[in-house]
């Protein structure tokens, strides 16, 4: 499965494709994760790839992607000519105005709600990713973010990310 | 001992903290180094690890004065490291020849990215290919490893630092900024796990008279390792066997050089390395190494379900370069493909040993992207026409 991760700088893009590249690794899962971001740090396009597989991996980055979780109106447009015709768009309903069919939620709304950080909206989305494909167990999402994120962050990353899994379950 | 990361598990690494850790692994205690993109991480890798197991990091003024502190370590006794790209590998040229010339085992990585000059410094490239090889001036020879996962990049970073011990020579890492940067699911060994070859060092008073002779008839002298109660004399200079610089000798020159360039010809079965994929009854061969071996095998396998028979080397040693083995391949196929991310250099070599036995094509790409599986196999599929 490819799925792309794609927003601004800042929107902790690449963190939730690492997280979800590390959970799948802890499933037993070959899986490649790769980025692709401007040289500003802050407001420029970022992009993460993870490609999963229980065979080989041959491809590089997300060439025909399954899914596109989009988070800003910038990351889509870069990145929507590669989703598949029939893949599934996740988008921030505030924040992207989609020319094409998708699901999704206000999602750096509801991080704001949840944790009162809206960079938490990565986990949010990655919540909300895992709801709606089952791509990883969210058992192992929770454990890479532990591994993955500041110390001391842990709890509120989780939070954040199983207010996205309740959205998405929905 | 202790290791500042999980040993015996698997992780999900870059291929940048995959080379430091392996190089943890096999030894090195000494890295000296300068910032970089896209190599930055395995600098900041060994930053973060090396004062916790009483290793050495320094971060020098430039790349020469980094290399160079390298080969200085390695002469006290210490596995040395240094990590750059393109720019900052030019700067090294100089005294990778003076580590060839000096016989010191040093590991120099190179993360290839977009050049000539400042280029493309976040993107991947395979434009250092002749660079590695014969980058340094004059008559030399040396070892250049390629890998194409982060896994490889974990196991080529330990092999490099066993073979610059075993054969006393510079061993370039040649990776890009693609495998440097990428995320893979690896596994790091148990220190019981991994094999680790140390130098040969002086056994009696004769052995340390000749620490640039062949005293074992292998063409590798032990080195006699300065705190050790060694006395040596190391220079860049044309030297005899003790040492000494011996500069308008003729012989003298010719000795020294033969023996260091045949080191390592003579020993190229143990150090050249490749992969075969659907090469037995192959009519087409590609030969491709680094990140761009995993485009070329799935181009392979998407040939042979169109009935195509294709097969891949996948080069995991540049240099020294198997030529018989491409005449081999050669004789046997219809035509050879070499897709790299440069303009043609992986191709002269695969050209210059297939001997005009089958036509050999180059599928060139730059920009900073590796091919797709569809551009290799459309580029074949338009060519076998």
């Amino acid at each position: 499965m490819q799925i792309r991760f794609a927003g601004i700088g800042g929107q902790g893009v690449v963190l939730a494709g690492v997280i979800l590249g590390e959970a799948a690794a802890i499933e037993g899962l070959k899986v490649l994760q790769t980025q692709d971001y401007s040289s500003a740090s802050r407001g420029g396009h970022s992009i993460a790839d993870v490609i999963i597989s229980e065979g080989e991996i041959y491809d590089l980055m997300v060439t025909n992607a399954d899914v596109l979780v989009a988070l800003h109106q910038l990351g889509y447009e870069t990145a929507k000519p590669k989703l598949k015709p029939d893949g599934l768009l996740i988008i921030d309903t505030d924040l992207v105005k989609p020319d094409r069919d998708y699901v999704g939620a206000p999602f750096t709304r509801i991080a704001e709600e949840t944790t009162g950080l809206a960079l938490t909206v990565n986990m949010v989305a990655l919540g909300y990713l895992i709801a709606k494909t089952g791509v990883v167990k969210p058992e192992s999402v929770e454990e890479a973010i532990r591994r993955r994120v500041p110390k001391g962050t842990e709890e509120i990353n989780i939070k954040a990310f199983k207010k996205g899994l309740e959205v998405g379950s929905k | 001992m202790k290791f500042p990361f999980p040993v015996g598990k698997v992780d999900f690494i870059q291929g940048d903290e995959a080379i430091a850790r392996a190089a943890i692994l096999a030894g090195c205690r000494f890295y000296a180094g300068y910032p970089i993109t896209p190599a930055s991480e395995i600098f900041e890798a060994m930053a973060l690890y090396m004062p916790l197991i009483d290793g050495v990091v320094i971060q020098m003024e430039d790349e020469i004065a980094s290399i160079a502190a390298v080969i200085g370590a390695s002469w006290a006794g210490v596995k040395a490291m240094t990590a750059t790209s393109g720019p900052g590998f030019s700067l090294m040229q100089e005294n990778i020849g003076y580590a060839v010339m000096t016989e010191t085992p040093i590991v120099v990585v190179d993360v290839q990215r977009g050049g000539p000059s400042t280029g493309q410094p976040t993107l991947p490239s395979q434009g250092d290919i002749m660079q590695a090889i014969w980058g340094t001036h004059g008559d030399h020879s040396l070892i250049v490893l390629s890998p194409s996962t982060v896994q490889e990049a974990f196991d080529f970073t330990i092999r490099a630092f066993n073979l610059a011990e075993k054969y006393r020579t510079p061993v370039i890492l040649l990776t890009d900024a693609e495998v440097g940067h990428m995320r893979e699911r690896i596994y790091i060994p148990n220190p019981e796990e991994i094999e680790i070859v140390n130098r040969k060092l002086p056994q009696n008073e004769e052995e340390v008279k000749l620490p640039f002779g062949d005293p074992h008839g292998d063409l590798v002298p032990p080195m006699p390792i300065f705190g050790k109660g060694f006395k040596t004399y190391v220079t860049g200079l044309t030297h005899d066997e003790r040492g000494r610089p011996r500069t308008v000798e003729r012989e003298v020159h010719e000795r020294l050089i033969r023996r260091i360039v045949e080191k390592i010809e003579r020993n190229k079965k143990d150090i050249f390395d490749y992969q075969a994929y659907e090469l037995e009854d192959a009519e087409i061969a590609v030969v491709a190494t680094g990140i761009v071996a995993r485009s070329a095998l799935r181009a392979v396998r998407m040939l042979r379900d169109e009935g195509i028979k294709a097969g891949l080397v996948k080069i995991n040693t540049i240099w020294p370069f198997d030529f018989d083995l491409m005449e081999r391949i050669a004789e046997k196929v219809e035509a050879m493909y070499v897709p790299e991310m440069n303009l043609g250099q992986l191709y002269h070599l695969v050209k210059e040993g297939a001997n005009g036995k089958a036509p050999v094509k180059l599928i060139s790409k730059i920009g900073g992207e590796a091919h797709t599986p569809m551009e290799i196999t459309e580029f074949i599929r338009r060519d076998m026409k």
